[in-house]
């Protein structure tokens, strides 16, 4: 196994390990504003090391950075939706859950 | 006149390389990229007028590296609560006072926020950003002054006193 072989699957498997992270804080986590946390940030890493694991697998330079333009397209989008999604919660007057309230 | 120039040069070829890139350096499909190229040259001429700002490569450089490293403190953080049995959540919603100046450097900040871990914005109004944060224990003010410190160096801004 070469080096770069290495690289990459150390990389995938940090990306795998956030993306199990992010999905399990989306499934765990009490309200809309905390599960927005939990999916646009762990995903984001999860995306971001995934991509450099793949990037270290491109034949090509310009295949490997399109999957880097993929993340970052990614990111605008990702970080622009969550802020849609949580603006348009507060306006509909959805509370945040507070830690003193209840208990998970 | 010729900084209007200047800016459609530069803008073109940002669009060009992206489309290249898309499309995998391969020449068959210039037609539509030329389209397309086009479309978003005058879209990004509506959205962002030239003229509003200069950017700086040394602070865009800076700013990522900051930007990856605090992403990577945050993301940990936000992974282990997710995972922890008692995953320990103090949420709450701070306000801030942007120092940027309206526009641009805003949106940025909004958008910086919204991918580092650990803080959302949840509004932006003139005078006031709503970022709710997962740990309240912990005070996120000169995390977020110091990434608009950061953002106003890239975009060269000058920021407000607050």
């Amino acid at each position: 196994m070469s080096i770069l072989e290495l690289c990459s699957i150390v990389f995938l498997v940090v990306g795998a390990i956030f993306f199990l992270a992010g999905t399990i804080g989306l499934l765990r986590f009490p309200d809309v504003y905390t599960r927005l946390h939990a999916l646009a940030k762990v995903d984001n890493l999860g995306l971001g090391f995934t991509s450099i694991g793949l990037v270290f697998q491109a034949p090509e330079l310009v295949i490997a950075l399109k999957i880097i333009l993929i993340w970052l397209l990614a990111l605008v989008a990702s970080s622009t939706l969550s802020f849609l999604i949580a603006r348009r919660a507060m306006k509909r007057g959805i509370i945040p859950w507070r830690a003193k309230e209840h208990t998970i | 006149m010729i900084s209007l120039l200047r800016t459609t040069l530069y803008r073109s070829m940002f669009f060009t390389a992206v489309w290249w890139i898309l499309i995998e350096g391969k020449t068959d499909s210039w037609f539509v990229g030329l389209i397309s190229i086009s479309l978003a040259l005058v879209t990004s001429f509506i959205l962002l007028p030239p003229n509003q700002f200069r950017f700086s490569f040394t602070g865009f450089a800076h700013f990522l590296i900051y930007f990856f490293g605090l992403s990577l403190k945050g993301g940990i953080a936000v992974a282990c609560m997710a995972i922890r049995p008692n995953p320990d959540l103090h949420p709450n919603i701070f306000t801030i006072t942007p120092r940027l100046p309206e526009g641009l450097g805003r949106a940025i900040l909004t958008n910086t926020l919204n991918l580092l871990p650990g803080t959302l914005s949840v509004d932006l109004t003139l005078s006031s950003l709503y970022i709710h944060v997962l740990d309240e224990r912990q005070s996120i003010e000169t995390e977020v002054r110091s990434i608009e410190e950061k953002i106003a160096h890239m975009l060269r801004l000058e920021l407000k006193k607050s």
